[in-house]
């Protein structure tokens, strides 16, 4: 792979040679040192030299007198790191928002939580934090104690708005259609929805704080309860980019294992997905199918894992379980049935009338919009962009292993979901042939409690879309930083520009086929 | 002097509580049909089967607080729901149940045309409800179901006069009483009102009105307590209505064969069956289909069952006119 992404690099080089430095192989391709302001400079001749340059996470870092802002970008076939500081006294730093529109997000986060200012980014206020924590307390900068903060008393009157016009559907933070507490704020006109406010952070736990005052091996198991559905990507995220720190060669059988594992997570999530679109547009009968059939597969997980939900499969050089030849007879059986109802399901969103007039050109999302908003996940492959973590960048035992990636190019929200279809079967297919593939050996190595100091990031591709790790070690049995950008978060800022334009009905069944997730979302 | 007879016609047997009973039956076993069909069980622990369930939800919704927002339209927000009620209990007690309607009488010339008018009024008052509670997602929903029984009506009127017109009357019991069921003289009919029918009680694939996924809980969002139960209790006899409008109209009502003993039995057996089987029919349509948009329920309306509905008027009359007489 590192032959093949030499162009944007040299990109980078011929155009800014002399005022960044380039590190290759460091996070990612390469990290690019640049100034306060050049960051853009860099961005743009990235842009310029591959299309798809999108942006997939901003971190934040507490360097002492400074803060780092961390811009994790990908094109086509790499992955680039552009490193700047920002005083502490005056953290101003220009935006991005205006080059790649999907970065809105990852901004508003760094700025809630490190007290960075983007000037230029049009959206202000708490985004995750909550309206009445106080004013100069950024939680993630080392100084503060989560236990200290004392937040501001709630307002005794709530005052209603003025404008009695302008109907505004609250979807949200309590409502049937979502199944956590998440508020958008929709301005209807009539039926058409002329506008989107989204509010996340109902369930902020602080998760990224808290991983920095336990151990890794408590964090393992942390880091697992920022989703439940998707446990396993996010336990392999943490795991693996501990493993990169300590330059840890996880044996071949646990590679295997923990594509099993990952796969599962993935075939249980996408079932679980494809039947609340059922129940979103008022079909219950699907929703009820598809349920009944993801059982048995949670049952496998526990099966492999001992756990039904919170598979804590993953630990640090290896996984925790090993796989009997009896439990690999018992996951072919339980998959081929499963195949077997592939097809009448297929069908279903294939040609049922009622699902495709709910469906069929609802939420449209342009292939150049899906990359500059930075989407990932079936969110991107149902637009035509093909971005897959388990291609482009294969981890763990996935280079081995035979799959198709799956593309649909309507971008509509029928796409979104038949992606997600198609990918039942694949996952299928992959959890066999690991299973029959499963070489001999140890499925653990012992490594160290004290990690070195160093820094690693990692990706895996969740159900849901790419997820992204940034571990930062100081040399401790304690990380120094924990950085998470679930594919939820990446994936919002889409719904906002789909959604305009369209039925009120049409919300529900489009903001599903996101498939988000919300705890994820807010750590 | 005091007719017991017709008291215990209107309050026991075919009246109210008949109508009750009937009502938390069909509930039951809707709910139980929706659940078999979707691989679930449905409802088990009150009662044999569950049977109960209705009534217990009914009773418990009942002893619930009765709460009522600030901001409410307050009169029609108490009333409404009670009279939605009335309204429909009232409809059926004009068609003949047991051989001859509640009132002892079997009607007059011109009743469908005065339940026809009940049960748009029932739909009315339903709007209000939801109108009244000053509710964004009531708001909505009441603005919806007032767009949708508008279109829909239409088409229902316009096919309940099919069989009016083959027997050459408004009244209800000329229409049931007949010796060929009007589902085999004009079966075209029968299945456009089905789906009409569907739509007018606001059941999947047309329950825009109520899509949870949207908008809560429709015109029932502010809604607790008592008034609650009445609102649901609406729906459930809606459901009745409309199924047993289907059975006067197209079923040959509750007249059927008389085996030994009284007619009136018999009669209200024949009722309750034929009506079971239509409330089976529209349970298997909403558990097959997903919920449509109001845009696609309106140009459904307008493009395909109003012309729907004036074809099968138009053919009706030409049959009427030059092909039954010949037969």
């Amino acid at each position: 792979m590192l032959n093949s992404n030499i162009d944007i690099v040299s990109a980078i080089e011929s155009k800014l040679k002399d005022k960044v430095q380039i590190h290759l192989g460091q996070l990612g391709t390469a990290t690019v040192d640049t100034s306060n302001g050049l960051h853009r400079d860099v961005l743009k001749a990235m842009m310029e030299a591959d299309e798809k340059t999108t942006i997939t996470a901003i971190t934040g870092l507490d360097l002492g007198a400074n803060l780092g802002v961390l811009y994790h970008i990908r094109t086509s076939n790499a992955f680039i790191t552009i490193r700047t500081e920002v005083p502490k006294d005056n953290p101003r730093i220009p935006t991005i928002t205006h080059l790649i529109p999907g970065a809105v997000f990852g901004e508003l986060e760094v700025s809630d939580l490190f007290g960075v200012i983007f000037e230029g980014n049009l959206l202000s206020g708490h985004f995750v934090l909550s309206e009445y924590w106080p004013e100069g307390v950024y939680p993630l900068r080392k100084d503060v104690k989560a236990n200290e903060v004392k937040l501001n008393p709630p307002p005794a009157e709530i005052t209603q708005p003025k404008d009695k016009n302008i109907v505004k559907i609250i979807v949200g933070p309590q409502h049937p259609a979502l199944l956590e507490p998440e508020k958008f704020a929709v301005t209807v006109e009539g039926e058409t929805v002329t506008k989107v406010e989204p509010r996340i952070g109902y369930v902020h736990r602080g998760i990224e704080k808290a991983s920095e005052s336990r151990t890794y091996v408590q964090d393992v198991y942390l880091v697992e309860r920022i989703c439940g559905i998707c446990n396993a990507c996010h336990a392999y995220g943490f795991v693996s980019a501990v493993e990169k720190i300590l330059k840890t060669e996880v044996p071949p059988r646990a590679k295997y294992l923990r594509v099993v594992d990952l796969e599962l997570n993935r075939l249980h999530s996408h079932l679980l997905t494809l039947g609340h679109a059922g129940l979103e547009i008022g079909y219950e009968t699907l929703f009820q199918y598809f349920w009944r059939d993801r059982e048995p597969i949670m049952d496998l997980i526990e099966l492999i894992s001992g756990n039904r939900v919170y598979a804590s499969l993953m630990t640090v050089g290896g996984v925790r379980r090993d796989l009997k030849d009896s439990d690999i007879l018992q996951i072919k059986t339980t998959l081929e049935n499963l195949r077997k109802k592939l097809p009448f399901y297929r069908q279903l969103y294939e040609n049922e009338a009622s699902i495709k007039a709910r469906m069929q050109n609802v939420g449209v999302l342009k292939r150049e919009d899906a990359i500059k908003l930075g989407v990932v996940g079936p969110v991107a492959r149902g637009s035509g962009y093909d971005i897959d973590v388990r291609k482009d960048e294969p981890y763990e035992a996935y280079g081995e292993i035979p799959f198709k990636e799956i593309v649909y190019t309507s971008g509509d929200t029928l796409a979104r979901m038949n992606v997600r279809m198609d990918e039942v079967e694949e996952s299928i297919n992959i959890i066999e042939y690991t299973v029959d593939h499963l070489p001999a050996g140890p499925f653990r190595v012992d490594v160290p409690r004290n990690v070195p100091a160093g820094e690693a990031l990692s990706r895996n591709e969740a159900p849901r879309g790419e997820l992204f790790y940034y571990v930062k070690s100081n040399g401790t049995a304690y990380p120094e930083r924990v950085k998470v950008r679930t594919p939820t978060f990446a994936n919002i800022p889409s719904f906002l520009k789909t959604a305009i334009g369209g039925n009120i009905a049409d919300v529900p069944p489009n903001f599903v086929s996101l498939d988000p997730c919300f705890s994820c979302t807010d750590r | 002097m005091i007719d017991f007879d017709l008291i215990l016609r209107i309050l026991i047997f075919p009246g109210f509580t008949f109508i009750l009973l009937l009502t938390l039956f069909c509930d039951w076993m809707e709910r139980k049909i929706e659940a078999r069909l979707q691989n679930r069980v449905g409802p088990m622990v009150a009662g044999p089967g569950g049977i109960l369930q209705p009534l217990a939800d009914f009773i418990k919704l009942l002893t619930k607080e009765d709460i009522e927002p600030r901001g409410v339209k307050k009169t029609v927000f108490k009333f409404a729901p009670l009279l939605a009620f009335t309204v429909m209990v009232f409809a059926i007690c004009f068609l003949p149940i047991d051989g001859a309607s509640v009132l002892s009488t079997t009607g007059f010339n011109g009743d469908l045309i005065l339940i026809l008018t009940f049960s748009t009024i029932a739909s009315f008052l339903l709007f209000l409800s939801g109108w009244a509670s000053c509710n964004p997602y009531g708001t909505i929903s009441s603005a919806r179901v007032l767009t949708q029984f508008l279109g829909y009506d239409i088409p229902l009127f316009l096919l309940a006069l099919t069989p009016a017109f083959i027997a050459g009357s408004l009244s209800i019991f000329a229409i049931a009483h007949q010796a060929i069921p009007y589902i085999l003289l004009a079966p075209y009919a029968f299945v456009v009102y089905l789906i009409v029918m569907q739509a007018e009680l606001e059941k999947d694939p047309f329950d825009v009105p109520d899509a949870e996924s949207e908008l809560v809980g429709g015109v029932t969002t502010e809604y607790t307590g008592a008034k609650l139960a009445f609102l649901h209790l609406t729906r459930d006899v809606q459901i009745v209505f409309g199924a047993a409008l289907v059975v006067e109209l197209f079923l040959g009502g509750p007249y059927g064969p008389v085996i030994f003993g009284l007619p009136a039995f018999w009669y209200s057996l024949w009722f309750v069956l034929k009506l079971l089987a239509v409330v089976i029919v529209t349970e298997y349509i909403t558990t097959l289909f997903a919920r449509l948009r109001i845009d696609q329920v309106l140009s459904a309306n307008w493009r395909i069952l109003l012309p729907a509905a004036i074809l099968s008027l138009m053919l009706t009359v030409a049959l009427v006119t030059w092909v039954y007489p010949l037969v």
